[in-house]
Order: C-alpha cells, then sequence, then structure tokens
C-alpha cells in the first residue's frame, strides 16, 4: 500500500544489523514499562494455570480437601510424584508417546511442507480446487471422523490376518501402523505451510531459475531454510496435538505395549472420583516435554529470510 | 426405509471403502453341553473341556494396581480351573467406555465378555449384542438366590438375563452428625419434612449472602442422579411395568422436583453452583455442607482426606413415600456372537465370583453386589459401603427402555430449568417426558 | 493485488536479469519448463493428497453418505433421505446450539486475534524478558485442560471466585458465573479467546521473522509513527498468515468441544451447547450415527461458506 521505498531497498544491505524491530526499542523507556506492565500481567494469567497443576501436584489429599483452598502447598508431598509413576507403566507409555509424536511430526513436516509448497508457488490446474479441498478436510468434527477410520484401520487388506477384501482379520488394529499412519498429516499444516510460502518473494525462484536450479532443489534449497519459524511452528503444534493424543490411541490399542501417556493419565480419573494430586503429578511430567520442546524451538523463531544466507 | 436401488451404487461405494459393515446378528449359538455353575458357582467337572481365546473389555481393573490384581491374582485362579482358556484383556476408562463399545460394534469385533454400566444392557441387548445367559447357565431363578431382585434385574431385558452385576454404585443421603448436633439435632432426617428442618437449620450464610454451608448439597452429583434419587424416596419411577412409557411426570415425580427446586429457590439450602461434580472435594468433607446426597465412594475419600471426619458422617435413606436409593454400576455381559461363549460364560462367572467381586469392589470404594459378602471383612470395615448392601432392598436403578442411553442426557439441562426457574418442575416434567416418549416410539 | 510480489530484488547476480515469464491462468502451449513445472507442482502435492484422501476423504465422505441414513452402529445403515436433518432442525437443542456456536465464534475469534497479533508484534521487540513471555503465553496450549478448566473453575466460582471477590472489593454484587443462563455463555467466550491466544500468537511471531527489517527503516526514515508502521507494513505482511489464523480459527471455534465439557457440560439447561457437543451426545451416547453425521455436514456447511466468503474476500492469488 503505502511503502514505495521498500522497493528501493536491496536484501542483504549494509544497514541490516539490528534486531527484527528495532525500531521499536529507539521509543521512550516510559513506554517500554507500560509494555511490560501489561505483558507481565497478561503471562500471569497465562502462566497460572501451570503453576497450579504444578502446586497441586505438591499437596496432600488432606490439604486439598481443606476449606478455603491454599495457595501454596503447606506441606511439599513430592512423593506423589514417584506415586504417580507407580500407578501405570509411564516409562512405557513415555517412550510410545515420542515415537508416535516423533513420527508425526516428520511426516508432516516433510509431506505438508512439500505440498504447501507446491500449492503456494507453482501453478498447476486444480490447484485452487486441491486446496480448498484440502481446508474442507478440516471442517467435519473429529467424533464424526473416527468410527470411519477405525473401520479402515480393522478392514485394511492383507494385513492383521484380513484377506485381500479386509475381512477376516483385526487390521491395522493394535498395530503401530494404526498409531503412526492415520493422524500423521493434517490438512492444516500444509495449509500454514503454504500461507508462509506464499509470504516470500518471487524473485528468488526466479534467480534460482536463471541459475538452472530444477523445482525440488528450489523448494528444498531455496525456500525452505527461508521458513524455518514455520517448521518449528508446524513441529511444535504436531508434536504437542500427538503427545496429547488420547481418544484415538485408546480405541486402537489393547496391548500394554502400544499404549500412550495419556491413555495412562486417565488411570486417575475414575468413575465418580478423580485422585487429583497424582493426576497434575502426571500431567505436569507429562507436559515437561512440551515447555522444554517450545523453549528449544525459539531459537528458530530470529531467523527470518532477511538474515539467512540466501546463497 | 429399503435401501432402493438407485442408491445402491452409494451404498457400494461406501462398502468399497470397508466403511458399512452389517454387525452380523448372530444367532447366538448358546452351548449344548451347560455347565452346572449357578452365579457364583465354581469351578465343573466339564472345566477342562471347556477352550479358546477370549477377549475381555472392562473399565475396572485399571492402572498397575488394577491390572497387577486382575492378572496377576485373580486370572491365575481362573486359568488354574480352566487351563485351555486365554483371556486378552482391554483395558479402557469409564468416560471413553462408549466410544470403545461403539467402534467395537461397528467393526463386529465385540469382545467375549464386555462391563457395562447400569442402564446400557437394554439397548445392548435388544440390538442382538449380548448373549442371552439363560441357556449358558445363569438364570434369573438362580441368580435370585444369590443376589437382591432388583440388582439382578438390572441386567435383564425383556424377561431374559443378559448380564451379571459385578460392583454397585449407590447414591443415599449423608448427614454430618457434628453440625446437626450444633443445630440441635441428634439423628438424621426420616421424612422430607425433617429433612427441610434440619437443612434450614444447619444453612450458614455470611451477612452479604454467601451461602458459607449448605444445608442439604444436591450439586454434587449429576443433576439427573439427584433427582432420581428424589424421585425414588418420592415414591416415584422413571417408567411403567412394561417400559413403553415415562411416568416421572406424574405426582410422585414432580413432587421430588419441587422439592429439588424448593430447596434451591424457597429454603435457599443451597444455591446452585454452590458445588459441582467437577469439584477437588466433597463438601461433606470439609463440611462445606450439612447434609448431601452422596456416592458410597465418600467412604474411601474421606478416609484418604481427613480421617477424622469419618466419625461424624451418618448415612442415611431419604425418605419420602419411601426411603430412596440409587444405585448404578458395573455389569458383566457375554457378546451374542463369541466364538467361545462357553469359555465367556466361565469368566463371567469367575469375575463376578465372591473373591473376584469382592477384590474389584474394595480397589475402588464399591459396593459389592452379592448380599452374602456383607459379612466380609471389607464390607464391615466401610461403614457407607455396608449400610449400602443392608439397604440394598431400597435402592432403585435409572434405565427401563432400550432407548435410555439416547435420553438420559436430557434428564440433567431439564432438571436445571427447573432449578433455574426458567420452567415448573411439572412443565420441565412433562417436556422432558415429551422428549423420551418420542424416543421411545422412534 | 497483493503486496507480496513487489517487495524484494532478488539476490541473483545482477548481471542475468530475471527472464522467466510470470505465469498466468490463461497460459496456452506451455513451454517444455512450464510443464514440467507444473508436474513437479503436481509431485509435490501427491503423497499429501493421497494421505489425505485415504484418512481424512473418505471418512468425510463416509459421514456425508451415514447423514442419510439410520446408522446406529447395530445393524445396517438404511437410506432415510433427509429424515436426520429433518429431526435434527425441528430439535430445539440443537438450534439452539447452532446459535450458541456462531455468537462464541463471533467473539472468540477476533478478540483472541487481535490480542494475539498486538503480543506477538511486543514479543518480537526483542525485550529482556521476551523468551520468558513468549514461553508463558503459549503455556495454555500445552497446558492439560483440566488443569486450566480447574482455574477457571475457581475465578468463576460464586463464593470464593477471583472474579466475585474483584467484584466486592468495589462494592459490585458477584454472580455464579457458570451456572447462571445470562452469564454463563459469555464465561465460556472469555476461557475461549483468553485459550486461542497462545497458538495465534505463535505462529504470528513466526510470520513475522519474514518480514523484511528494511521494510521498517525505510519507513522510519519516511518519520512513520509505530502506530503507522503497524497498520501500513506489519498487518499487510501478515495478510497469508492472518488468513490461515482466521479460518483455523473459525474452524477451531465451530468445533469447540473440550472447554464445554470440562467448564459447563453443555448447561445450565443447554445455555452453552455447542454444535460439536451435540454431535457427540448424538454419536457416542445414544449411538445415532447417521444423525451425528447429519449434525455434522451442517457444521461443515457453516463453516465451507464461511471459509469461501473470506477467500473471496482476501484473495491473494499469483
Amino acid at each position: 500500500m503505502t511503502i514505495p521505498t521498500a522497493r528501493a531497498i536491496v536484501i542483504g544491505g549494509p544497514a541490516r544489523e539490528g534486531k527484527p524491530g528495532a525500531w521499536y526499542r529507539r521509543r521512550s523507556t516510559h513506554n517500554s514499562i507500560i509494555l511490560n506492565a501489561f505483558l507481565m500481567l497478561g503471562a500471569i494469567t497465562m502462566l497460572t494455570p501451570f503453576v497450579w497443576m504444578v502446586l497441586t501436584s505438591l499437596k496432600s489429599p488432606a490439604e486439598l480437601a481443606q476449606f478455603p483452598p491454599t495457595f501454596l502447598p503447606e506441606e511439599w508431598v513430592w512423593s506423589n510424584y514417584t506415586e504417580a509413576l507407580n500407578a501405570a507403566p509411564f516409562g512405557l507409555y513415555f517412550r510410545n508417546s515420542l515415537i508416535i509424536a516423533v513420527s508425526h511430526t516428520i511426516i508432516t513436516i516433510l509431506m505438508g511442507a512439500m505440498a504447501g509448497y507446491a500449492l503456494a508457488r507453482i501453478y498447476f490446474r486444480g490447484r485452487e480446487f486441491v486446496f480448498l479441498a484440502f481446508v474442507a478436510m478440516l471442517m467435519i468434527p473429529t467424533y464424526t471422523k473416527i468410527v470411519p477410520q477405525f473401520l479402515m484401520v480393522k478392514f485394511m487388506p492383507l494385513f492383521g490376518g484380513n484377506d485381500i477384501m479386509g475381512q477376516g482379520g483385526t487390521g491395522w488394529l493394535d498395530t503401530w501402523w494404526a498409531l503412526i499412519i492415520p493422524g500423521g498429516l493434517s490438512a492444516a499444516s500444509i495449509f500454514l505451510f503454504r500461507q508462509f510460502y506464499l509470504s516470500l518473494p518471487k524473485e528468488l525462484e526466479e534467480a534460482a531459475r536463471v541459475d538452472g536450479l530444477n523445482e525440488f532443489r528450489i523448494f528444498a534449497q531455496i525456500y525452505t531454510p527461508l521458513i524455518k519459524p514455520a517448521i518449528a511452528t508446524v513441529g511444535l503444534l504436531t508434536f504437542q496435538e500427538s503427545w496429547n493424543n488420547f481418544l484415538w490411541p485408546l480405541l486402537v490399542t489393547r496391548s500394554e505395549d502400544l499404549r500412550v501417556i495419556q491413555v495412562g493419565l486417565a488411570v486417575f480419573q475414575q468413575l465418580d472420583n478423580t485422585q487429583w494430586q497424582y493426576l497434575m503429578a502426571g500431567t505436569t511430567l507429562a507436559t515437561v516435554p512440551m515447555v522444554l520442546l517450545f523453549i528449544f524451538a525459539q531459537k528458530y523463531f530470529i531467523q527470518g529470510f532477511t538474515h539467512a544466507g540466501i546463497k | 426405509m429399503r435401501v432402493t436401488p438407485r442408491i445402491r451404487s452409494w451404498t457400494g461405494l461406501a462398502a468399497v471403502a470397508g466403511l458399512v459393515v452389517s454387525v452380523a446378528a448372530c444367532s447366538s449359538e448358546t452351548a449344548s453341553e451347560d455347565t452346572d455353575a449357578t452365579a457364583g458357582g465354581d469351578s465343573s467337572a466339564a472345566a477342562s473341556e471347556i477352550s479358546g481365546t477370549i477377549s475381555l473389555l472392562t473399565p475396572i481393573f485399571e492402572g498397575t494396581p488394577g491390572q497387577e490384581l486382575l492378572e496377576d491374582e485373580l486370572l491365575p485362579q481362573f486359568y488354574e480351573m480352566y487351563p485351555d482358556v486365554t483371556v486378552e484383556v482391554d483395558y479402557t476408562t469409564y468416560g471413553n467406555l462408549n466410544e470403545k463399545l461403539t467402534t467395537a460394534v461397528a467393526s463386529g469385533l465385540v469382545p467375549d465378555v464386555m462391563m457395562m454400566g447400569v442402564g446400557w444392557i437394554e439397548g445392548f441387548a435388544d440390538k442382538g449384542v449380548l448373549a442371552d445367559l439363560a441357556p449358558l447357565g445363569l438364570t434369573e431363578d438362580g441368580l435370585k438366590e444369590v443376589y437382591t431382585d432388583s440388582i439382578v434385574e438390572a441386567g435383564m431385558w425383556d424377561g431374559d438375563v443378559y448380564a451379571v452385576p459385578i460392583m454397585l454404585d449407590t447414591r443415599f443421603g449423608v448427614a454430618r452428625m457434628d453440625i446437626l448436633e450444633e443445630a440441635g439435632y441428634t439423628e438424621p432426617p426420616s421424612s422430607w419434612d425433617e429433612l427441610v428442618e434440619i437443612a434450614e437449620a444447619t444453612t450458614v450464610r455470611a451477612d452479604n449472602g454467601s451461602l458459607d454451608r449448605a444445608g442439604f448439597d444436591m450439586m454434587s452429583l449429576d443433576p439427573r442422579q439427584a433427582f432420581e434419587v428424589m424421585l425414588f424416596s418420592a415414591g416415584g419411577g422413571l417408567f411403567n411395568e412394561d417400559v413403553t412409557e415415562p411416568v416421572f411426570n406424574n405426582e410422585q415425580g414432580v413432587a421430588a422436583l419441587e422439592l429439588m427446586t424448593d430447596m434451591v429457590n424457597t429454603y435457599e439450602v443451597e444455591d446452585i453452583g454452590f458445588a459441582s461434580p467437577d469439584d477437588i472435594v466433597n463438601p461433606l468433607i470439609n463440611g462445606r455442607a450439612a447434609m448431601g446426597i452422596a456416592h458410597n465412594n465418600l467412604w474411601t475419600q474421606a478416609l484418604e482426606a481427613d480421617e477424622s471426619a469419618l466419625e461424624h458422617m451418618e448415612p442415611f435413606l431419604i425418605e419420602g413415600e419411601v426411603p430412596g436409593m440409587f444405585f448404578g454400576g458395573t455389569l458383566a455381559t457375554v457378546s451374542s456372537n463369541s466364538s467361545s461363549p462357553e469359555a465367556a460364560t466361565a469368566l463371567l462367572e469367575f469375575l463376578s465370583s465372591p473373591d473376584v467381586a469382592l477384590a474389584a469392589n474394595e480397589q475402588r470404594g464399591n459396593v459389592p453386589a452379592l448380599t452374602e459378602l456383607l459379612e466380609s471383612e471389607y464390607v464391615q470395615s466401610n461403614r457407607f459401603v455396608q449400610f449400602a448392601l443392608e439397604n440394598l432392598e431400597y435402592a432403585q436403578r435409572e434405565g427401563g427402555p432400550s432407548t435410555w442411553l439416547e435420553v438420559r442426557g436430557d434428564f440433567a439441562p431439564a432438571v436445571e430449568a427447573a432449578l433455574l426457574e426458567q420452567k415448573t418442575p411439572q412443565e420441565s416434567l412433562d417436556d422432558l417426558a415429551a422428549l423420551v416418549q418420542d424416543a421411545i416410539n422412534r | 493485488m497483493s503486496i507480496f510480489e513487489r517487495t524484494e530484488s532478488p539476490p541473483a547476480p545482477p548481471e542475468k536479469p530475471p527472464t522467466v515469464v510470470t505465469t498466468t491462468r490463461k497460459t496456452r502451449g506451455l513451454s517444455p519448463a512450464e510443464r514440467s513445472k507444473r508436474r513437479a507442482g503436481w509431485l509435490m502435492v501427491a503423497p499429501a493428497a493421497l494421505h489425505i484422501g485415504i484418512w481424512t476423504l473418505i471418512p468425510v465422505i463416509a459421514t456425508f453418505y451415514l447423514s442419510f441414513t439410520d446408522y446406529d452402529v447395530f445393524s445396517s445403515p438404511n437410506w432415510i433421505w433427509f429424515d436426520n436433518y429433518v429431526e435434527t432442525f425441528q430439535d430445539p437443542v440443537f438450534v439452539k446450539s447452532i446459535w450458541n456456536t456462531i455468537w462464541y465464534t463471533f467473539w472468540t475469534v477476533p478478540v483472541s486475534m487481535a490480542v494475539a497479533v498486538v503480543v506477538a508484534v511486543a514479543l518480537n521487540q526483542g525485550l529482556r524478558l521476551q523468551r520468558f513471555y513468549r514461553t508463558a503465553f503459549f503455556l495454555p496450549q500445552v497446558t492439560a485442560t483440566v488443569a486450566i478448566a480447574m482455574v477457571w473453575l475457581w475465578i468463576f466460582n460464586p463464593q470464593y471466585g477471583l472474579l466475585n471477590g474483584i467484584l466486592e472489593f468495589f462494592g459490585l454484587p458477584g454472580k455464579a458465573w457458570l451456572v447462571d443462563p445470562d452469564t454463563a455463555m459469555w464465561s465460556v467466550i472469555i476461557v475461549g479467546a483468553w485459550q486461542g491466544i497462545g497458538i495465534k500468537m505463535l505462529i504470528y511471531i513466526a510470520a513475522l521473522q519474514n518480514i523484511d527489517n528494511s521494510l521498517y527503516e525505510a519507513a522510519s526514515l519516511d518519520g512513520a509513527s509505530a502506530v503507522r508502521k503497524f497498520f501500513s507494513i506489519t498487518l499487510p505482511m501478515l495478510k497469508p498468515a492472518t488468513f490461515f489464523v482466521f479460518i483455523i480459527s473459525i474452524i477451531g471455534a465451530f468445533q469447540v468441544f473440550d472447554q464445554i465439557y470440562v467448564l459447563t457440560d453443555g448447561g445450565p439447561a443447554n445455555a452453552t451447547t455447542m454444535m460439536t457437543y451435540e454431535v457427540y451426545r448424538s454419536a457416542f451416547q445414544e449411538f445415532r450415527m447417521g444423525m451425528a453425521a447429519a449434525q455434522s455436514v451442517v457444521l461443515f456447511a457453516f463453516l465451507l461458506v464461511m471459509t469461501l466468503i473470506s477467500r473471496r474476500a482476501t484473495r491473494e492469488e499469483d
């Protein structure tokens, strides 16, 4: 719209040292204090449930029954953690969840980035339709799709004793296939990748093409390194969704060896009776990997294409 | 309507995709060589001839402790009796039993032995998923010798036995005697009038009107179940004798809901939102309620949270026209297309046998269904469980028509609408009854 | 036309000016290069299309098919034409859930998007506590829903809740927020908006990394204010991300379930029931799969129409 000067500036020019948004820091410290105050207030409201979860995980049942409720534990009951861990084979569950979440993340990033790139940067017939179809796939609720998906897994031909028509056996039920393949890719990740590839300038590909790079190399070597923040975002969200998935793993598995961490946590929520201290201890442990992953992923959130070496 | 030729292509398309699965309504091939077992019976002479691999779907015995109990202690006893039977256990949670059963039934992979809740049997039996147990040796008369009649009837549909109870969840009145005594009452209420009187006397409000202590707590359990307890104590029931129409909107039902509404709006012994089933702690435990409708596992909860509260907690039957008590519970069933119904039945009998049922109940603080277990150490040590077992003759259950699961979710909004005075109790129950009637007729 | 095509000149050696012809929709007689490019496009979409085609498209088609049947998982489905649709639109609870869902979406999506974009920009300035803030704002995304629900149940509690405590401090009367039909919906909306901020912020922060800093520097030279830069550079440059966030948020809001399940269970007296909640009840509590499918198709129709409208409005084709 109104940024005529933008054209004139060349990528990689000498003026680019400051961090993104350095323009802000030249403003008065007065504003900075107000900004920090607002952010801190917001951060506290965001942190509260997490803190509550951790504190609850350290209270005794007697203290949880007190009224009015206490904020800090009167007595820090660390044994809640060991007892929670003894309630189910969490080591095994943890490993299973990790395998599934990592698999989903890899599948999603590979397939999603390719599809997103093509939908954003290569014109082909039917592209708009394919894109909208992908988005439309998100519009039917999980609860409706889950029964057909279960049946597809059960009637998977030639697996689990099934014949070519998918009859006779259990198909993919109670196998790693069922845990990894059907949920391996979400249309949302393709959509997100597409939007990020869309926001990159066209000139890069034109130059690369002049250099004789084919389409796959333009995708893999030119554009994809520029959207590291998007890869980190998709990876983080995919991992998290997979890690927190409960219903699907419960439905398609029977063996202990294939159960996941969220299914293990459900032990603490029985009908008419929830063991809060253990539930919160287990949940805290299950959340820690996600928080660490987020902190780790943050380092990919500062590399925009202006900083990445384009060649 | 039958599938017409025009749309058969659609059907074909979906069928190719492996989506349309007709659950083979298996002619339940029943055993010819019956075991001599009655309910809770022990191993029979034919035991060694029974063989096969059977699957068990269970929402109980979960977690490492439950699993160890089942697989390390209980099942070995079963294998001793039936060495040629293998049991594959699928653990689930009550919260997701619906989804587990739905997908199992839809795919035709119905577990040989399934545990279900009270109120589920009717629908599943009606659709042909469950095996009639009488030809397998479990008859109504046989079961009624060892269980209370109403408990046996919870596992029956259309005159046939489809399920055997293992554990019961009961709900009855509980009073904090320390609070009642402070107000000058030495006994729990024995009538609705007394209930209201004591509740009013024990309700405590702050100066600004905010409720500090409820005289009678009805919010800590599902509104449907609270209503059912009151309905039963009013002498009412949910359905007529042959479960063709709802009767909960009759005089007794309206009286029950009116009492609940008055408790909140006239006598003001509890405010809406004062407690909820999601609360960390039941208000009876920390003295935020003087009386309330409670689940029998309140005993186990209090034992963990505040043992000193136990001596003050007195169970009582809420008495209107009759003493009212509600029971739900877990029952074991056998699939109608089980490949080895004898093995499945053997497992079902084993799971409902005294020792196993006792162990399962003890793990959860629940009420064993078998009358003979009243004398067991566990029951004697848990006053609420003992109380429930002693008074089982008054206990009534929910359910009745095969469409019960379809309509039970409509009860809570109807009760809430009355409590909020959006509708009168009569209107609210009439509207609900119309809905339920529609479902029955459908 | 969008801004994305006229931002930068290429980093390529200047002696080789770009020669590739920009593709347009009407191209006939494609060059071999163009043809292989398009083939590459198809090849790159193919794996994802295959996966989605199998694991999502087939269940979606099944949903459409089942919506015209009386499928109850116990017996084979019978074709019943529009009976499910007719019945569900005559069901006052489902109709109410449609209005509730629209109302919920109407408030949560814009509010959480606005807050998220402002927070994302604020957290992209290199503040000293930036990492802490980012982590904090993302935490609700990974915190267990049940823990979040417990805290909000406490905030809204009529007796000892934080909200009533604050009101009391100012001498205002408290309310039973989640169980009063007048306020339950607003309470749920507040929680929904609050919880939606984290993921949107994350996406916006990622998108902000792709904005060339030189745009801001140039604007600074022109003497533009921070607010002006936000509106004339940041927001336009965030358009692709915004389109994504908007569509995904609407889809998410229309399918809200967990929050309702733990906060109100659809109550009081169906005041906060939502479409997905009704779908769940039909499918897994009432075993009426055909009905659940029909209700899902209604939900689908709403979302598709809204997506197509916003696609029109923000068309950013080449």
